[in-house]
């Protein structure tokens, strides 16, 4: 069992602004949680690189191959002259080659959203449903009470309208 | 062989343009236009040969007879001086068929006697080589057809009856073809001789206007009238590379 | 940015939409009783029909092999190309009006696909084969002709298909985490599984931004080359009218232009019936309709372009399919598709015909019916004369294809019906970014850079 401070504001910029206190107080694993995309949270809670883009350059290189590879790999083994075209034609093979790019390039960046954002995850985590309504929440896991009071603190003094005690899951 | 074999040796063999000109046999035909007179004796017995159906009146008359030679009437001039000018039209065969290429299941292809093969077990009907063909020689078969007895009797054994939804044409009778070769071979002959082997229209065209043939082999009848000079292809500037090859009518009066 | 949607709350996003997904009318079983009826009526029951009877129950012969259900499948597919297009130009392009429309468009996408993935069955003549189009390793060792247009049409549309319902599902996770928070029951059961457990966290939003517009960037030239693959369908026949280079261009303004239109018909419908008055506005027609404007002026410009190289060079055989096209038995069709897509469209140009509802719901039927024309003269007019004198003909459509026509808009219809009881058809995080958030307090200070390397 793992608790946390959560504090729940009316407005993204104070939540903001907690989410930075909080981050100078020595607290580190701070969560944001808001109804809509807050700009600005980078610069408070440092860069965030995804690995999306790889998985999506990834994805359309293996696309491209096994789209050649299929049109033309399989032409090779069943021999089959067609129209007095070389078997191997590559100019329509290449429109086979762009389908199979694109549709592997989309299968592989919704794997690589899965596996950047833990999602599908089913088991309790932090979660008020406010924040999918008009709430933005800003939570802090805290090893102690003594913790908790701290990051309790800078929640109110940073305007919280309302902080809770939540535990999760291991 | 390996896979990897495989398909270096196709790679080069067959990326090579003109490389159905080397196949074993190239059947092809030629058409006398002068000495047509539009009797339609070809049309007759390619229906009895080749099991078409018969589609009745009312299919007729909405336009899907199926014939796998017909023959085109062309009229030149206003009545009182009209000519009249006949064109028997079957599948030419071409060796760059674009009715080939447009198959999604590879249902129409090219085989190594330089026909243009129909498959009817694979055909999935989508009618795009119909409309693909310049020449519209290929029929659809909209619905199943039924031969009433005694018709039914007189079905070639050797040839399958079309069901719905497939598209059928004209296969220089492929299955003649193929008995042919399978006799020269139990002769233990390597080629089929000319003039052993004829199509229905060919064999029952009262005035010797169709030819037929192996045209790789230069001696043969069909090789030779080929070269003459009344020689053309219909559509030729389609570049299909028709194998039925037209010799012109000419006219007495110029 | 919209006057209209000022007075709105975040909370009454929510509680709109999911109303309009939780709450339903007598009204809403009776349309979808009635659209449900009249698909299995007018498209299931002629389909098994002709299934049954061969496809000799359409109007086809020779040389018309190809009909009302080609001309149908390249509708549908035409009318796929604005939802997700659009929407992910918008998306790229930062355009706010696209918030509140972009959920039904996408959607439209969807099921004009599949209604157009139904055609394609109905179009064959052994559609019970129609699996060997697909490459899968089998005991005949046969493979699909890659080198076939129509093979590119398979793999373009399977394509197009899992590209369209992957991006309006990512779109949708925060929505259905939302709507999970407010339903019981089933609801509540199918809504948890949908959402995946979406909590909103600064990660999710991150990672969803990124994956949606990668999505975006890659289905873009998707769409493009989908309906370019379908216009080669026709381009790359030796067919007189068909064969013909601009025909990939023309098929994509086509589609894109017929699909806007589509738009409009929802959205006017969404507006009206699902009570969306606040998010569906007169800004959203007002671009539609400037959108539409542009798309006929092109659409008119290649008509021209088409006539005038045909005209201009002259050849016998072009020559003929032209005066057919305009002179011939199907003249009077090729009209009506001028009066419907070139001319009426230029009532746009007033700005008070763009904001008046009822006028751009009459206009977006026009065009749809324009563009319909447009497909059946393209298969029609061009196959009734190609090469050979001997074989042109004309081909009618049967009674069995007028209702199947007819039947496939209900099959649409039932689709979407069932589509705004599940999904949320406004996007509720998107309109809600539209929309003022609550301005900063005096007592929040200036932001201090993090301290320490960033985790």
């Amino acid at each position: 069992m793992k608790n946390f401070a959560l504090g729940l504001f009316g407005e993204p910029s104070s939540a903001l602004a907690a989410a930075g206190k909080l981050k100078g107080a020595g607290f580190d694993s701070l969560e944001l949680m808001s109804p809509i995309p807050i700009a600005g949270v980078e610069e408070v809670l440092g860069e965030k690189k995804s690995v999306i883009k790889r998985f999506t350059l990834f994805g359309g290189l293996f696309g491209a191959l096994f789209g050649f590879t299929l049109a033309a790999g399989t032409a090779v083994l069943y021999l089959h002259p067609v129209g007095g075209r070389p078997i191997i034609t590559i100019p329509p093979f290449l429109i086979i080659t762009y389908e199979a790019l694109i549709f592997f390039g989309i299968l592989f960046t919704v794997a690589g959203f899965f596996i950047s954002s833990r999602l599908p995850a089913f088991r309790d985590r932090v979660y008020v449903p406010e924040t999918g309504v008009d709430k933005f929440a800003v939570s802090v896991a805290c090893d102690n009470e003594e913790h908790f009071k701290r990051a309790e603190a800078i929640l109110h003094e940073a305007g919280a309208e309302q902080v809770r005690e939540v535990g999760e899951e291991d | 062989m390996s896979i990897f074999e495989r398909f270096t040796e196709g790679w080069k063999k067959y990326r090579k343009p003109g490389y159905y000109r080397e196949f074993d046999y190239h059947w092809a035909m030629t058409i006398d236009l002068d000495k047509c007179t539009g009797c339609e004796a070809c049309v007759t017995a390619c229906k009895a040969e080749n099991n078409l159906p018969i589609v009745g009146e009312e299919e007729f008359a909405k336009g899907r007879e199926v014939q796998w030679i017909r023959i085109e009437r062309y009229w030149e001039g206003e009545y009182p001086n009209v000519k009249l000018g006949f064109i028997p039209m079957l599948c030419q065969h071409c060796d760059a068929a674009p009715c080939e290429t447009v198959c999604p299941v590879s249902a129409t292809y090219h085989n190594q006697d330089g026909l243009n093969t129909q498959i009817y077990n694979r055909c999935i009907g989508t009618r795009s080589c119909a409309v693909y063909c310049p020449f519209e020689v290929r029929y659809f078969n909209f619905n199943d057809h039924h031969w009433d007895s005694p018709l039914d009797q007189q079905l070639n054994p050797d040839v399958t009856v079309r069901e719905k939804g497939v598209m059928e044409k004209c296969t220089f009778c492929i299955q003649r073809i193929r008995q042919a070769k399978d006799d020269a071979k139990d002769d233990g002959r390597r080629r089929v001789r000319d003039g052993e082997v004829q199509p229905a229209c060919v064999q029952s065209c009262p005035s010797n206007a169709l030819v037929f043939g192996d045209r790789k082999d230069p001696d043969s009848q069909v090789a030779k009238s080929m070269k003459d000079p009344r020689a053309y292809r219909v559509l030729e500037e389609l570049n299909t590379d028709p194998s039925v090859v037209y010799l012109k009518k000419v006219d007495a009066k110029g | 940015m919209q006057a209209e949607t000022n007075d709105l709350q975040y909370a009454d996003v929510n509680n709109d939409i999911v109303r309009s997904i939780v709450e339903t009318g007598p009204r809403y079983y009776v349309a979808l009783g009635i659209a449900g009826g009249v698909a299995l009526l007018c498209f299931f029951f002629p389909w098994f029909y002709q299934l049954y009877f061969g496809i000799g129950a359409a109007g086809l012969n020779h040389p018309g092999v190809w009909g009302t259900y080609l001309a149908s499948f390249i509708f549908w597919i035409g009318l796929s190309h604005s939802g997700t297009l659009l929407s992910c130009v918008l998306h790229l392009t930062n355009s706010s009006w696209r918030k509140a429309m972009y959920r039904s468009a996408e959607a439209m996408t969807l099921f004009s696909l599949m209604v157009a993935a139904t055609f394609v069955m109905v179009h064959v003549g052994r559609p019970w084969f129609i699996h060997w189009a697909l490459p899968y390793a089998n005991q005949m060792e046969m493979w699909p002709n890659f080198r076939s247009p129509l093979l590119f049409d398979v793999m373009a549309i399977a394509t197009y298909l899992t590209g369209s319902s992957i991006f309006i599902y990512m779109g949708s996770i925060p929505d259905f985490a939302a709507v999970r928070d407010r339903t019981t029951g089933w609801r509540n059961t199918m809504y948890t599984l949908l959402s995946l457990g979406w909590r909103g966290t600064d990660r999710e939003w991150h990672r969803l931004h990124w994956a949606y517009t990668f999505l975006a960037v890659l289905i873009i030239p998707l769409a493009v080359s989908v309906h370019s693959i379908v216009s080669w369908d026709f381009a790359m026949s030796l067919v007189p009218a068909l064969h013909q280079t601009i025909f990939a261009p023309y098929f994509v303004v086509g589609a894109i232009y017929s699909g806007t239109a589509g738009i409009v018909t929802v959205m006017f419908v969404l507006r009206r019936y699902m009570n969306f008055e606040q998010y569906i506005t007169k800004v959203h027609f007002d671009n539609l309709g400037k959108l539409l404007l542009l798309l006929s002026l092109i659409w008119t410009y290649i008509n021209m372009v088409e006539l005038f190289t045909a005209w201009y060079s002259d050849t016998s055989t072009e020559h003929e399919a032209l005066s057919y096209k305009l002179f011939g038995y199907y003249a009077w069709l090729y009209w009506e598709m001028i009066a419907f897509c070139a001319v009426a469209p230029l009532l746009c140009i007033s700005g008070r015909f763009r904001t008046s509802m009822v006028p751009m719901l009459i206009l977006s039927i026009a065009i749809n019916i324009g563009m319909y024309t447009e497909r059946f003269l393209i298969v029609g007019t061009s196959l009734s004369r190609q090469y050979l004198p001997d074989s042109w003909g004309v081909y009618v459509p049967s009674l069995v294809e007028m209702s199947i026509i007819l039947g496939s808009f209900a099959l649409f219809t039932t689709l979407f019906l069932i589509f705004v009881k599940i999904f949320p058809s406004v996007s509720i995080y998107e309109v809600k970014e539209t929309m003022d958030t609550p301005t900063v307090t005096s007592n929040a200070e200036p932001i201090a850079p993090p301290e320490g390397s960033p985790a």
